[in-house]
């Protein structure tokens, strides 16, 4: 043991994925190159500072940057000690939006005013890949029989409830959701399960879908309904809840295939709200075409696969499952960021990794990048 | 403890293989997703793209309006207007809102609208009936680009909808004109603007990002609540150029080149006294331009207008050689060359109707053999299929009537811009691109854009060059024979019978070629072309105006340059100059070798009039030494003392200057450029004026005197605009003269409208002193006295006695070499020789 833990120290060959870091450094001044493009004509005019979404996240991806290496360079085995205050901590700031530390902004009430602003709602997605990642761990064995499996699942119940009922923010539900069944298919052996659920899930969207649209479940009962009929027929509701889609698909449909150029697009100069936010995605269709949005496709992808040879060379289990938590949390919102934007699923406000503004959103991902990348550290390569 | 070693079990628990495959499956399934995602993006560019495409554009009239950005003023020198732009208004209606409550506002709005004072386009029951067609349309202009004046009555019921309750649907637009004060002054360099506040030529397009500002944007969006909003983004204005352009040096600039021109009408060939004329003042101490004009103008009003002007639209009838596609086969052209088919065909355009008939009747036999192939191809289809082309072939018509042509004629006609036209289009497309040609070539800024040969207006720079490089000390002296050998060729001095013998400063005073071409040897290529550089010769000067020509192929390459390119050089031929580049490079000669960038713009403020930059004089390099200078500006002042310029001199004021005659490509037309430089005044230069007058429409065109005439004749006006004293004594004669042009000039200014009067008195006058340049005699006058002092001073040195036979009919001298007929005082030949060299 001695004789071979010496060379070990000495010599021993730790993997590093410069490829992620790479992708994930260069999704990020992507990012904020289109989101000055996008932003800048609206800051000027609400703002009289065109930098004005550009520099908070600038500096958001500054902060995030730091926290990621700080991450990074930590053994992520520490963060399994905090396993039950992530849990309960993030629950309770979602409670707090409650108190007046809670603000509102854009219409719905989903911050926290803490010396600087923060959305509960992504502070609950890292807790729950770290909690999960740290009980699915313990109780494999548990999680294999159906009561064990309810159990562990439920416990993603009162964060996925909070969310939606107190900050009104379904896609972070959803988020959070699909987050801790993407892990737990990983991680059990069961598949007839996870088939059954996914199609119920399914089903009962189809169920609602096809209520609203014979006005069943009225349009007027809830602001979700009536996105859902615009989705159907944006056109009829051009005014309104299906301005936003329509403008983002004029945005694409008039990018062609290499796009108007950067900083040219049309559909930014007030037409297309939220250009910056859930449909910057969009402008990046308008002004680098199709060409450009597959482009960024195809990074995502990379992104994902690196992550997946993570976790299957991950030295333990743990590491494994935070690394998969994390790659759930990014494709699930990639997806549907883009499904919002191509008005394949009714609108819901999801913002796109790295790119969309939202400073929250950036140091936590950077938060979850750093934890992937620690645990490639820990990748040993030869020994 | 307990703890720690849990946590090492998890540890130690692995991904299991099944896991991976898990996790592989996931993988997959988010690959699919993403496929999908993209797929989607794919289909919507493709089914949609166009649609969305039109939708973008269409909706940003709709949701945001542009409140178009003021475009910079132009001033001159003293803050005189000289280009601006006036706020007009726009009225609009939205039939939309009108059509609302069952059309209850249409009629009192209609009735108010027609009684404000505001021309509409629409007659009130033309709009009434548009309105009530259109009601789902938002926007119309119904009057365009109206005063404050007119609109001021819409304006208010517009902003007090409360009092006007039922006037309602109806707005205004801002919107700006640009407007030029002087109409045509200074229209090469203030440039003009066309179409979307797009500056063309001139300062308007070198400066328009300077000049146009930023459009605002009132523009809609939807709020929390997602209701439309509306938010204003006012607009930035553009900036205001403030130019070293004097108004009145200008003026006085122009009238001149004007009153040269009408003096010269039609005298040797129909049309003004130039193919064009232009002046350029400058002041050599700091590269500002005073006034740069140049003959013939047009209104930047009007700037497409081509009446009143000089340049013709001539039809090319080479053009018409093209027209063979819709011309064969007219029995009535066969045989006729191009001119005459282009006369024809105007004809035949005048005539109207009658062409088309004549081309349908052309075109008949081919449609029918069209149809009756299409017919054949079908016969096999089914009814509905050929009943279908049978209808596309009816509504072609010219389309197959194309196609038929190509394949009759073959790819001959393939190139034929007038496939297909009537002969009216034709004509009219012959005439519109004419029209353009003319145009284009009337707005080119012939101070920058115009090169060609300098011509002795050189020779001051080979003599510096010389001078500077130690090489000329000053005291040569020349012996002219009228010819000297270089290499294969003899090259002809302006006088034939040859100057005798100069002195240096005689050598420039005669303007003596002879005496350059040997100049041009002593220094040699080397340092020739070396000063050439200098001076900026084939580079552009980068003067801030659009349009400067670039001469860099238009000089000699020092390698590959013979003896008889530097002897020509030497005095000006052969090589291409622009005339920014010549009164640049001699600004920097005279004002102690200081080469300034020459420039227009000294200063941009901003629409509130703060200063934002101000252009400082450049020095971009030293050409010659203060000594060469001084010498320089001594041996000039002598050339108006004594020598050829001495009909540029402005009574009461000494000068300094140079003449220019340069013989235009190709050789044996006899066309010239005939130049005069002059500086003044001469102790202390102020201002640099370079008069250029292109091929002059005289009889003899090479007489620089015409362009040294006009030089005076600015001088003699501007000189003491500026403030500058007169300095010498007043001869009687040019007491009376002064006198006369005062009075003129009085009588002019009491009104703008009478400047053309007082043109047309200076003519009067000058005939009626008997300036006559027609008669041989005449050009005695200032020219030849010179000429006379030096041919006497010849008979002092020259030992050599030439002898001058006098043609008894003709009272012609007569070269003794070739028998050739000169003039007896200038020694230059009465017919214009082909055999310069």
């Amino acid at each position: 043991m001695s004789e071979n833990n010496r060379p070990k120290k000495k010599k021993a060959k730790y993997f590093f994925d410069y490829t992620m870091l790479f992708i994930v450094v260069f999704l990020l001044l992507f990012g904020l190159v289109m989101l000055y493009s996008t932003s800048s004509y609206e800051a000027n005019i609400k703002f009289e500072d065109s930098a004005f979404y550009f520099r908070k996240q600038a500096v958001a991806s500054a902060i995030g940057i730091g926290v990621m290496l700080f991450l990074m360079l930590m053994d992520y085995h520490i963060v399994q000690r905090f396993t039950l205050t992530a849990y309960v901590v993030s629950l309770v700031l979602i409670l707090l939006v409650l108190t007046p530390l809670g603000y509102e902004a854009g219409g719905a009430r989903r911050w926290l005013n803490l010396g600087m602003s923060l959305q509960p709602a992504e502070v609950a997605k890292l807790a729950l890949i770290i909690f999960f990642a740290s009980i699915v761990c313990r109780f494999s064995e548990q999680i294999k029989e159906k009561k064990g499996f309810i159990i562990v699942l439920a416990l993603a119940i009162p964060h996925a409830f909070c969310v939606l009922t107190i900050t009104q923010n379904l896609s972070s539900a959803i988020i959070i959701v699909g987050i801790v069944f993407m892990m737990l298919f990983v991680a059990t052996p069961q598949y007839k399960e996870y088939i059954i659920i996914a199609a119920s899930a399914i089903a009962l969207a189809v169920i609602i879908v096809l209520l609203v649209k014979y006005d069943i479940l009225p349009a007027s009962m809830s602001y979700r309904f009536a996105r859902i009929k615009a989705w159907m027929d944006p056109e009829s509701f051009a005014a309104d809840k299906g301005f936003q889609t329509l403008q983002a698909l004029y945005a694409i449909g008039s990018g062609d295939f290499f796009g108007k150029g950067l900083g040219e697009s049309i559909q930014k100069l007030g037409y297309l709200p939220e250009a910056q936010n859930d449909m910057i995605f969009s402008i990046i269709c308008e002004e680098l075409g199709l060409f450009g949005a597959i482009a960024i496709i195809l990074l995502f992808m990379l992104l994902i696969w690196r992550f997946m040879v993570i976790a299957n060379n991950a030295q333990d289990m743990f590491g494994a499952l935070l690394v998969v938590g994390v790659m759930a949390h990014i494709s699930i919102q990639v997806i549907l960021n883009i499904a919002v934007v191509t008005n394949t699923i009714p609108n819901t406000g999801i913002t796109l990794p790295f790119i969309s503004y939202g400073g929250s959103s950036v140091v936590f991902l950077l938060a979850e990048m750093g934890l992937v990348l620690s645990v490639s550290r820990s990748i040993q390569l030869e020994g | 403890m307990a703890k720690r070693e849990e946590k090492r079990g998890y540890g130690s628990k692995r991904f299991t293989q099944r896991m991976s495959i898990k996790l592989a499956v996931l993988f997959v399934m988010i690959l699919v997703a993403f496929a999908f995602l993209s797929v989607r993006l794919f289909v919507i560019n493709r089914d949609n793209g166009d649609k969305y495409k039109k939708r973008v554009l269409s909706q940003q009239a709709y949701d945001s309006v542009t409140i178009p950005a003021k475009r910079g003023d132009i001033v001159d020198r003293n803050n005189t207007k000289i280009a601006v732009s006036q706020k007009v208004y726009n009225v609009c209606i939205d039939p939309k809102t009108l059509n609302k409550d069952d059309g209850a506002y249409i009629e009192p709005t209609l009735t108010a609208l027609y009684q404000t004072p505001v021309t509409f386009n629409y007659t009130k029951d033309e709009l009434r009936s548009f309105i009530m067609g259109n009601p789902d349309s938002q926007y119309r202009i119904i009057a365009k680009k109206q005063e404050y004046d007119a609109v001021g009555e819409i304006m208010n019921m517009v902003n007090n909808p409360t009092m006007y309750p039922d006037f309602k649907g109806v707005w205004l637009e801002d919107t700006y004109v640009r407007q030029y004060p002087y109409n045509s002054l200074a229209c090469d360099v203030i440039g003009f603007v066309q179409g979307d506040n797009e500056g063309a030529y001139g300062l308007e397009e070198f400066y328009n990002d300077t000049l146009v500002g930023t459009n605002g944007r009132e523009y809609g969006y939807l709020n929390d609540d997602e209701n439309l909003e509306r938010t204003l983004k006012p607009a930035q204005d553009g900036k205001t150029l403030v130019t070293s352009i004097d108004v009145n040096i200008q003026s006085i600039v122009e009238k001149n080149i004007l009153a040269f021109n009408e003096e010269h009408r039609d005298e040797a060939r129909e049309g003004a006294g130039s193919t064009n004329t232009g002046v350029i003042i400058m002041n050599p101490n700091n590269g500002e331009i005073l006034a740069m004009a140049s003959y013939p103008t047009f209104n930047l009003n009007d700037p497409r207008n081509t009446d009143n002007l000089e340049v013709k639209v001539e039809l090319d009838p080479e053009k018409f050689g093209l027209m063979n596609g819709i011309l064969d086969g007219n029995p009535d052209l066969e045989g006729l060359d191009d001119s005459e088919i282009a006369d024809a065909v105007r004809k035949m355009a005048e005539e109207g109707g009658k062409l088309e008939e004549a081309q349908e009747a052309q075109n008949a036999p081919e449609t029918e053999k069209t149809e009756n192939a299409a017919d054949t191809e079908n016969a096999g289809n089914e009814a509905d299929t050929a009943g279908d082309d049978e209808e596309k072939t009816g509504g072609n018509d010219i389309d197959i009537n194309v196609g038929g042509e190509n394949e009759g004629e073959g790819e001959a006609s393939g190139a034929d811009p007038y496939e297909g036209l009537t002969y009216a289009e034709a004509y009219d497309k012959a005439y519109e691109e004419a029209k353009m040609e003319a145009l284009n070539s009337l707005w080119k800024n012939f101070c920058i854009n115009f090169t060609y040969e300098p011509g002795s207006t050189m020779k001051p720079f080979t003599m510096a060059a010389g001078l500077e490089e130690g090489i000329l000390k000053g005291d040569e002296s020349y012996v002219c024979n009228g010819v000297l050998t270089v290499g294969d060729h003899e090259i002809h001095c302006s006088n034939r019978l040859g100057h005798g013998t100069l002195t240096f400063a005689g050598a420039l005073e005669q303007s003596c070629n002879v005496a350059f071409m040997k100049i041009g040897a002593t220094i040699g290529k080397t340092v020739f072309m070396k000063y050439n550089q200098i001076f900026n010769f084939g580079l552009k000067t980068n003067i801030d105006l659009t349009g400067e020509a670039l001469t860099n192929s238009l000089v000699f390459d020092v390698n590959r340059m013979t003896p008889t390119d530097l002897a020509i050089s030497s005095f000006g031929q052969g090589f291409n100059v622009t005339m920014i580049q010549m009164i640049a490079g001699y600004c920097s000669l005279i004002n102690g070798g200081y080469y300034y960038k020459p420039h227009v713009v000294t200063k941009i403020l901003d629409s509130a009039g703060a200063t934002v930059e101000t252009i400082e004089p450049r020095v971009l390099k030293q050409t010659v030494s203060e000594e060469t200078s001084s010498k320089i500006r001594e041996l000039c002042i002598g050339v108006v003392d004594n020598g050829t310029g001495k009909s540029a001199r402005p009574a009461g004021y000494r000068i300094g200057g140079k003449t220019g005659t340069a013989e235009k490509y190709p050789r044996d037309k006899h066309n010239y450029v005939v130049s005069f430089m002059a500086f003044a005044p001469a102790e202390d230069p102020q201002l640099v004026c370079y008069v250029v007058v292109d091929e002059p429409n005289t009889g003899n065109q090479a007489v620089s005197k015409y362009a040294a005439v006009l030089c005076k004749d600015i001088l003699t006006e501007v000189l003491p605009y500026m403030g500058i004293f007169q300095t010498e004594e007043l001869t009687e004669k040019e007491a009376e003269e002064l006198a006369e042009k005062q009075q003129e000039f009085s009588k002019g200014s009491t009104g703008d409208g009478q400047t053309e009067e007082a043109q047309g008195q200076i003519i009067v006058d000058e005939n009626g002193s008997g300036q006559d340049t027609n008669e041989g005699e005449g050009a005695e006058q200032e020219t030849n006295g010179a000429i006379t002092f030096v041919d006497g001073k010849a008979d002092e040195e020259d030992t050599t006695e030439r002898k001058v036979q006098i043609d008894p009919e003709t009272g012609y001298a007569i070269d003794p070499t070739t028998g050739i007929l000169l003039d007896p005082d200038t020694g230059a030949p009465i017919d214009p020789v082909s055999d310069l060299w």
